[in-house]
Protein backbone atom coordinates (compact mmCIF):
# COMPACT_ATOMS: atom_id res chain seq x y z
CA UNK A 1 0.00 0.00 0.00
CA UNK A 2 1.17 3.26 -0.65
CA UNK A 3 -0.17 6.77 0.64
CA UNK A 4 -0.64 10.54 -0.86
CA UNK A 5 -0.54 13.03 1.96
CA UNK A 6 -2.32 16.08 0.63
CA UNK A 7 -1.65 19.34 3.38
CA UNK A 8 -4.88 20.81 4.24
CA UNK A 9 -7.08 23.09 6.27
CA UNK A 10 -7.79 20.07 8.41
CA UNK A 11 -3.69 19.11 8.72
CA UNK A 12 -3.61 17.08 5.87
CA UNK A 13 -5.94 14.44 3.67
CA UNK A 14 -4.43 10.84 3.23
CA UNK A 15 -5.02 8.49 -0.22
CA UNK A 16 -4.37 5.20 0.52
CA UNK A 17 -4.06 3.15 -2.65
CA UNK A 18 -2.85 -0.38 -3.30
CA UNK A 19 0.23 -0.69 -5.42
CA UNK A 20 -0.70 -3.39 -7.37
CA UNK A 21 -3.91 -2.75 -8.40
CA UNK A 22 -3.88 -1.05 -12.11
CA UNK A 23 -7.10 1.27 -11.46
CA UNK A 24 -6.15 2.61 -7.91
CA UNK A 25 -2.52 3.62 -9.28
CA UNK A 26 -4.02 5.10 -12.26
CA UNK A 27 -6.63 7.03 -9.96
CA UNK A 28 -3.18 7.89 -7.74
CA UNK A 29 -1.56 9.12 -10.64
CA UNK A 30 -4.55 11.75 -11.90
CA UNK A 31 -4.57 12.66 -8.27
CA UNK A 32 -0.83 13.21 -8.66
CA UNK A 33 -1.09 15.85 -11.95
CA UNK A 34 -4.22 17.30 -10.61
CA UNK A 35 -2.22 18.62 -7.54
CA UNK A 36 1.39 19.18 -9.39
CA UNK A 37 -0.95 20.86 -12.05
CA UNK A 38 -2.46 23.00 -9.88
CA UNK A 39 0.64 24.04 -7.94
CA UNK A 40 1.59 21.57 -5.10
CA UNK A 41 4.70 20.52 -4.74
CA UNK A 42 5.53 16.83 -4.14
CA UNK A 43 8.06 15.32 -2.25
CA UNK A 44 9.21 12.19 -1.01
CA UNK A 45 11.24 11.09 1.62
CA UNK A 46 14.86 8.97 0.77
CA UNK A 47 16.10 8.91 4.10
CA UNK A 48 15.72 9.85 7.76
CA UNK A 49 15.22 13.24 7.59
CA UNK A 50 16.00 14.04 4.05
CA UNK A 51 13.35 14.06 1.53
CA UNK A 52 13.24 14.66 -2.43
CA UNK A 53 11.16 16.53 -4.67
CA UNK A 54 9.52 14.70 -7.63
CA UNK A 55 8.25 16.02 -10.61
CA UNK A 56 6.65 12.66 -11.95
CA UNK A 57 4.41 10.04 -10.33
CA UNK A 58 6.22 7.57 -8.61
CA UNK A 59 3.91 4.41 -7.86
CA UNK A 60 6.58 2.66 -5.77
CA UNK A 61 7.01 5.95 -3.66
CA UNK A 62 5.52 4.18 -0.09
CA UNK A 63 4.27 7.78 0.43
CA UNK A 64 4.17 11.21 -1.10
CA UNK A 65 3.65 14.51 0.46
CA UNK A 66 1.60 17.12 -1.56
CA UNK A 67 2.07 21.07 0.15
CA UNK A 68 0.60 24.09 -1.50
CA UNK A 69 2.48 26.79 -3.70
CA UNK A 70 4.71 29.24 -1.33
CA UNK A 71 3.93 32.60 -0.65
CA UNK A 72 5.52 35.62 0.74
CA UNK A 73 4.17 35.80 4.28
CA UNK B 1 -57.98 46.64 35.13
CA UNK B 2 -59.01 42.93 33.56
CA UNK B 3 -56.43 45.29 30.62
CA UNK B 4 -53.81 45.69 32.55
CA UNK B 5 -53.43 42.55 34.36
CA UNK B 6 -53.51 40.91 30.89
CA UNK B 7 -50.75 43.65 29.70
CA UNK B 8 -48.74 42.30 32.75
CA UNK B 9 -49.29 39.28 31.81
CA UNK B 10 -47.93 39.20 28.10
CA UNK B 11 -44.88 41.31 29.33
CA UNK B 12 -44.15 38.51 31.99
CA UNK B 13 -44.16 35.73 29.13
CA UNK B 14 -42.55 38.33 26.24
CA UNK B 15 -39.48 39.04 28.79
CA UNK B 16 -39.04 35.10 29.22
CA UNK B 17 -39.45 34.25 25.80
CA UNK B 18 -36.37 36.42 25.50
CA UNK B 19 -34.45 35.30 27.73
CA UNK B 20 -34.84 31.99 26.74
CA UNK B 21 -33.54 32.62 23.69
CA UNK B 22 -30.89 34.50 24.96
CA UNK B 23 -29.68 31.68 26.81
CA UNK B 24 -30.37 29.01 23.88
CA UNK B 25 -28.29 31.17 21.55
CA UNK B 26 -25.32 31.48 24.31
CA UNK B 27 -25.44 27.90 24.96
CA UNK B 28 -24.99 27.76 20.62
CA UNK B 29 -22.24 30.13 20.11
CA UNK B 30 -20.18 28.61 22.88
CA UNK B 31 -20.87 25.31 21.82
CA UNK B 32 -19.85 26.36 18.22
CA UNK B 33 -16.63 27.95 19.85
CA UNK B 34 -15.02 24.87 21.81
CA UNK B 35 -16.01 22.86 18.50
CA UNK B 36 -13.89 25.16 16.62
CA UNK B 37 -11.30 25.07 19.36
CA UNK B 38 -10.94 21.16 19.81
CA UNK B 39 -10.89 21.04 15.62
CA UNK B 40 -8.08 23.30 15.72
CA UNK B 41 -6.21 21.46 18.79
CA UNK B 42 -6.44 18.29 16.66
CA UNK B 43 -5.30 19.65 13.41
CA UNK B 44 -2.45 21.33 15.25
CA UNK B 45 -1.45 17.71 16.68
CA UNK B 46 -2.25 16.21 13.36
CA UNK B 47 0.48 17.98 11.51
CA UNK B 48 3.27 18.14 14.04
CA UNK B 49 3.16 14.20 14.02
CA UNK B 50 3.50 14.44 10.45
CA UNK B 51 6.19 17.18 11.16
CA UNK B 52 8.17 14.56 13.12
CA UNK B 53 8.08 11.74 10.98
CA UNK B 54 10.04 13.93 8.29
CA UNK B 55 12.13 15.19 10.58
CA UNK B 56 16.02 14.02 11.09
CA UNK B 57 16.34 12.17 14.72
CA UNK B 58 18.62 15.17 15.35
CA UNK B 59 16.33 17.72 14.01
CA UNK B 60 13.27 16.14 16.23
CA UNK B 61 15.12 16.12 19.46
CA UNK B 62 16.08 20.07 18.90
CA UNK B 63 12.64 20.62 18.13
CA UNK B 64 10.78 18.84 20.75
CA UNK B 65 13.04 20.24 23.45
CA UNK B 66 13.52 24.13 21.69
CA UNK B 67 10.86 24.45 19.70
CA UNK B 68 12.65 25.02 17.13
CA UNK B 69 15.25 23.04 14.67
CA UNK B 70 17.89 23.96 11.88
CA UNK B 71 17.95 23.11 8.35
CA UNK B 72 20.79 23.87 5.56
CA UNK B 73 19.81 25.41 2.22
CA UNK B 74 20.60 23.28 -0.56
CA UNK B 75 22.47 25.54 -3.20
CA UNK B 76 24.35 27.57 -0.47
CA UNK B 77 24.80 25.62 2.30
CA UNK B 78 23.45 28.30 4.35
CA UNK B 79 21.76 26.95 7.70
CA UNK B 80 18.20 28.50 8.49
CA UNK B 81 15.97 27.59 12.12
CA UNK B 82 12.66 27.26 11.49
CA UNK B 83 11.09 28.30 14.76
CA UNK B 84 7.31 26.91 15.76
CA UNK B 85 4.95 29.10 14.31
CA UNK B 86 3.75 30.23 10.94
CA UNK B 87 5.00 33.66 10.47
CA UNK B 88 8.36 35.36 9.56
CA UNK B 89 9.69 31.88 11.62
CA UNK B 90 12.74 31.42 9.37
CA UNK B 91 16.09 32.34 10.71
CA UNK B 92 19.30 33.03 8.60
CA UNK B 93 22.29 32.03 10.76
CA UNK B 94 25.74 32.91 9.77
CA UNK B 95 28.56 30.85 10.27
CA UNK B 96 29.51 31.38 13.83
CA UNK B 97 25.41 31.24 14.99
CA UNK B 98 24.72 34.67 14.56
CA UNK B 99 21.59 36.03 13.67
CA UNK B 100 21.58 37.25 9.78
CA UNK B 101 18.03 38.11 8.94
CA UNK B 102 14.56 36.37 9.55
CA UNK B 103 12.58 35.07 6.35
CA UNK B 104 9.04 34.45 5.64
CA UNK B 105 7.21 32.12 3.67
CA UNK B 106 4.40 29.69 4.23
CA UNK B 107 2.44 27.22 1.83
CA UNK B 108 -0.57 29.16 0.52
CA UNK B 109 -3.64 28.43 2.32
CA UNK B 110 -4.71 28.95 6.14
CA UNK B 111 -2.66 25.69 7.25
CA UNK B 112 -1.15 24.96 10.78
CA UNK B 113 2.04 25.50 12.52
CA UNK B 114 3.08 21.64 11.82
CA UNK B 115 2.53 21.65 8.08
CA UNK B 116 3.44 25.26 7.92
CA UNK B 117 7.17 24.32 9.07
CA UNK B 118 7.20 20.79 6.99
CA UNK B 119 6.97 22.65 3.68
CA UNK B 120 9.71 25.20 4.97
CA UNK B 121 11.94 22.64 5.57
CA UNK B 122 11.54 21.01 2.49
CA UNK B 123 11.61 23.72 0.43
CA UNK B 124 14.73 24.85 2.15
CA UNK B 125 16.51 22.02 2.18
CA UNK B 126 15.43 20.79 -1.74
CA UNK B 127 14.98 24.05 -3.52
CA UNK B 128 16.57 26.99 -1.17
CA UNK B 129 16.91 29.79 -4.01
CA UNK B 130 13.23 29.31 -5.38
CA UNK B 131 12.09 29.08 -1.77
CA UNK B 132 13.50 32.33 -1.15
CA UNK B 133 12.83 33.91 -4.26
CA UNK B 134 8.91 34.04 -2.99
CA UNK B 135 10.21 35.10 0.47
CA UNK B 136 9.99 38.17 2.24
CA UNK B 137 13.20 39.43 4.09
CA UNK B 138 13.33 41.47 7.29
CA UNK B 139 16.00 42.82 8.93
CA UNK B 140 14.36 43.48 12.73
CA UNK B 141 16.63 41.76 14.91
CA UNK B 142 15.84 41.78 18.92
CA UNK B 143 19.86 42.30 19.10
CA UNK B 144 22.94 40.01 18.45
CA UNK B 145 21.80 36.37 19.27
CA UNK B 146 24.28 33.71 19.39
CA UNK B 147 22.70 29.76 18.50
Amino acid sequence: MATQIVMDRTGDTRHTFDIHDRAEVQKAERRFLELTGAGFTAAVRSGPGEQRVIRAFDPTAEETLFYPRLVGG
Amino acid sequence: MTQEIVLAICSFVLALLGTLLLSALSLVVARSGSCSRSFRFETEARALTLLKGWLSPKQRACYERFRYFDVVGSHTGTRYRIHHGTQTNIEELNGTGHHVCKWCFVPDGDLVAGDVMLAQKIALETNERGALAVAHRSFVSSGPRRF
